[in-house]
């Protein structure tokens, strides 16, 4: 009671906050970021200066070769030589040589073909990237198995039988298929045979009679791909003949695209339970990986020919890349064998106690954890087989390092070879960078799902 | 890596190789039936077998493929050129890869015993020498003692450089690498005191440096270098055609027919001139080929010196001057000599 008279009596003392004030200059911006980062002790300092200084002389001199002393227009290196010496880049060598370097010895008239096959990969694989289209797992799957159907007769031209004929069709149906189904899936959210089906298929029908005639719509696409390719007529272009980045590409593209399912399948079989099959990936792993890359290429590549009849000659190209491949596939077969270990038993047992089969298992539970824990070294090892595809240039293929090395033995650019080199340099950092980026990418779209 | 391979390879794929001589016999069959000659080469090098912008191969060796082309199917161009790494040119060849190798490759016994291949003849001459900076103050080989010499590895270069320095007592100090162009920018940053190689190169490399005038070729020659095509032991008719071919082109400019006026000389009255031309007689038909094969080498590639001039002559890049030397004709004091054509 006594203390309910006080209060009420003496004024409420309220806490007033006084405004804040500003951040004194020194601690906010660039100049605060650098006070904090680069200047805070006389060490940092120190450092800071010192780091400036090299990263300065690195980059005027590298910059101060390669632009602003360099000479843009030439004849030849001579010319180059009598105008700046050595102090700048000789660039032209490397402008003539552009084509060389990027297509390798492809006929010139003849380069629109190599464009045109790798924009239908970019228009293939670009759904990919599109939100509303739901049908991903499907045109991942026609990219890998359709498109290399057209992306080769365009690469290689020539005679097309009544076999590659139809090949090449499907190669065509897919592309046209998968814009068609991109198309109404971000339209309608349905499938191109979907809705055609509906479209074709009178009202009343069941769901399963519509879809019967959005197949058939399918088969009219080839139908009118079939008369398309087969009033195509390309030049034959020799695998000889293909060089500089096209090449290291492919070789490159296909040992890749080949190393993942292979090498699941190899990772997949060595922990198999059964004797026979765990032996035979056992083995055919060990042997890959023990063998260095150049031994492999040279065993298909001047072994092979011996024991083969007189007579027979199979492609030098597809030699180095099957070589490729294989050698690709050992090494992701302990890639993802790593994932598979890392996974715990109890998912194991998770996905059996759901009453899911071995294969269903592996495919919707074990798999994607296992790819997701091992994207960095997956993606790793893809950068390395790019990079190792150089080896070819040892036994006679032009790809992109053969190519540079090239250019200093052409007589009107004789000696010229670090301006090509860092040229290709700059190619290889490219992809390289591409692809790791697209890891982290990868990898933080994934672990989304992780963090909530 | 490679240098422990490389033999192994070779000598593997030349055993293999001797086991299927029987079958072998018919290298100028397979070559018809594919419609064009597997010829290999070397890396891009310039007058051999250089490489252009443009993607055409050109230079001496690549002229004795399409000489060899032109012989069989009346077309320079029907040639694929393989252009392998030195370290596997025999093994390539051994193994039916190529039918012909035409590099610049030097004719030693060794070579030409072991490895079940045969060198058909000579279409150069070639030396090793050393090229030096004029301010070292060196004029002479014999002066390099404890020199640094960049040198070649995997050619006979090397060897002979080791040969070279025993003979004479010397030490050196060899810095090795594969490509030519590391080797003579290590040679330009004084990396090393000497850069050795064939003096056919050493001109060629010396006129694309900065200043040419600060950087001499000293007098010796420390080598023989017989450079010419050659093919597999097993199938000596193939080794004819290629030789022949090339003694073809030498006659010819003995005998002064060229790509100029071969049509006219048809009409020859020389004897000579009528058997080379496959007027007479019936040489080219014995080795499988039309009888005037010879017209078509002439016509379309030409002789031995216009293909000198064309891509090793004056008045080329490479610039090494002909007359008088090794490679002139051997009626003008030269080593150049084809067999009687008869």
């Amino acid at each position: 009671m006594s203390d309910s008279t006080t209060t009420t009596k003496t004024q409420p003392l309220i806490f007033q906050p006084k405004p804040e004030r500003a951040a004194p200059p020194s601690t906010v911006g660039v100049i605060g970021w650098m006070r904090e980062n680069l200047f805070s002790s006389v060490s940092n300092t120190l450092m800071t200066i010192v780091g400036a200084y090299i990263v300065y002389t690195f980059l005027s001199a590298v910059l101060g070769w390669a632009v602003f002393n360099a000479v843009w227009q030439a004849e030849d290196r001579r010319e180059c030589l009598d105008l700046v010496g050595r102090s700048g880049a000789c660039w032209p060598g490397v402008i003539q040589w552009f084509d060389n370097l990027i297509y390798g010895l492809y006929p010139k008239d003849q380069l629109w073909r190599i464009n045109f096959g790798f924009l239908a990969l970019i228009l293939w694989v670009a759904p990919l990237w599109i939100k509303r289209v739901q049908s991903k797992v499907a045109i991942g799957i026609t990219a890998v198995m359709l498109y290399p159907f057209l992306a080769s007769y365009f690469f290689l031209g020539g005679e097309k039988g009544i076999i590659w004929t139809v090949l090449i069709s499907a190669g065509l149906t897919g592309l046209i298929w998968v814009w068609l189904t991109t198309f109404t899936e971000i339209r309608s959210g349905k499938s191109f045979t979907r809705t055609m089906g509906e479209m074709l298929g009178a009202s009343g029908k069941s769901e399963e009679e519509q879809l019967k005639f959005g197949r058939l719509s399918l088969i009219g696409v080839f139908a009118i791909s079939m008369l398309l390719v087969s009033q195509w007529e390309l030049s034959f272009v020799s695998t000889r003949q293909w060089g500089g980045l096209f090449l290291t590409l492919v070789i490159s593209g296909i040992g890749i695209t080949f190393s993942m399912p292979s090498g699941i399948l190899l990772a997949l079989g060595r922990r198999s339970t059964m004797p026979l099959i765990r032996l035979l990936c056992t083995g055919f792993i060990e042997l890959f990986r023990s063998v260095p890359l150049i031994t492999i290429l040279f065993m298909f590549n001047t072994m092979l020919p011996l024991f083969l009849p007189v007579g027979v000659e199979v492609n030098q190209l597809l030699r180095a890349i099957v070589a490729v491949c294989l050698f690709a596939a050992a090494y992701m077969a302990e890639v993802i064998r790593g994932g598979l270990q890392a996974i715990p038993k109890g998912q194991y047992e998770a996905a059996a106690a759901m009453g899911l089969g071995y294969w269903q298992a592996t495919a919707l539970i074990i798999m994607p954890q296992a790819l997701k824990i091992m994207i960095p070294t997956i993606v790793g090892n893809f950068i390395g087989l790019f990079k190792d595809t150089t080896l070819v240039s040892i036994i006679g293929l032009f790809d992109l390092l053969n190519m540079a090395r090239s250019v200093g033995e052409d007589s009107r650019w004789l000696g010229l070879f670090i301006e090509p080199f860092f040229f290709i340099t700059l190619i290889y950092f490219f992809f390289c960078f591409l692809m790791s980026q697209y890891s982290i990418n990868l990898e933080r779209k994934l672990e989304a799902g992780a963090r909530r | 890596m490679l240098k422990k391979i490389v033999p192994v390879a070779a000598t593997l794929a030349a055993a293999l190789s001797y086991t299927t001589a029987a079958s072998a016999q018919q290298t100028l069959q397979t070559v018809q039936d594919r419609g064009y000659l597997n010829c290999q080469v070397g890396l891009p090098t310039p007058g051999f077998y250089g490489l252009d912008a443009d993607g055409v191969w050109s230079g001496m060796d690549v002229d004795v493929c399409r000489a060899v082309a032109a012989a069989i199917f009346d077309d320079p161009d029907a040639v694929e050129y393989q252009s392998v790494t030195s370290a596997v040119r025999f093994t390539s060849l051994a193994n039916g890869e190529s039918d012909m190798l035409s590099r610049t490759t030097t004719w030693t016994a060794v070579r030409d015993t072991q490895l079940g291949l045969n060198f058909t003849t000579i279409n150069f001459y070639d030396g090793q020498g050393f090229l030096v900076p004029v301010d070292s103050g060196i004029t002479s080989a014999m002066e390099l003692d404890g020199a640094t010499i960049c040198v070649l590895t995997g050619t006979t270069t090397e060897l002979n450089l080791a040969d070279y320095f025993r003979a004479n007592d010397m030490e050196f100090t060899p810095v090795t690498n594969e490509n030519v162009n590391v080797l003579v920018e290590t040679y330009l940053g004084g990396g090393c005191d000497a850069y050795t190689n064939d003096k056919s190169g050493l001109a060629a490399r010396r006129s694309a440096f900065p200043t040419p005038d600060e950087h001499v070729i000293l007098p010796e020659t420390i080598s023989k270098e017989p450079l010419g095509p050659v093919v597999r032991s097993d199938d000596s008719n193939w080794g004819d055609i290629v030789r022949w071919t090339l003694f073809g082109m030498i006659e010819a400019e003995e005998l002064g027919v060229s790509s100029e006026n071969v049509a006219e000389m048809l009409e020859s009255d020389s004897p000579a001139i009528r058997r080379l031309l496959g007027v007479e007689g019936n040489i080219g038909e014995e080795m499988g080929l039309p009888a005037d094969f010879m017209v078509s080498v002439l016509t379309h590639v030409g002789n031995y010196g216009e293909i000198y001039e064309a891509n090793v002559g004056e008045n080329t890049p490479i610039g090494i001057p002909r007359t008088g030397t090794q490679n002139d004709l051997w009626t003008r004091g030269g080593l150049i000599y084809a067999m009687p054509f008869r």
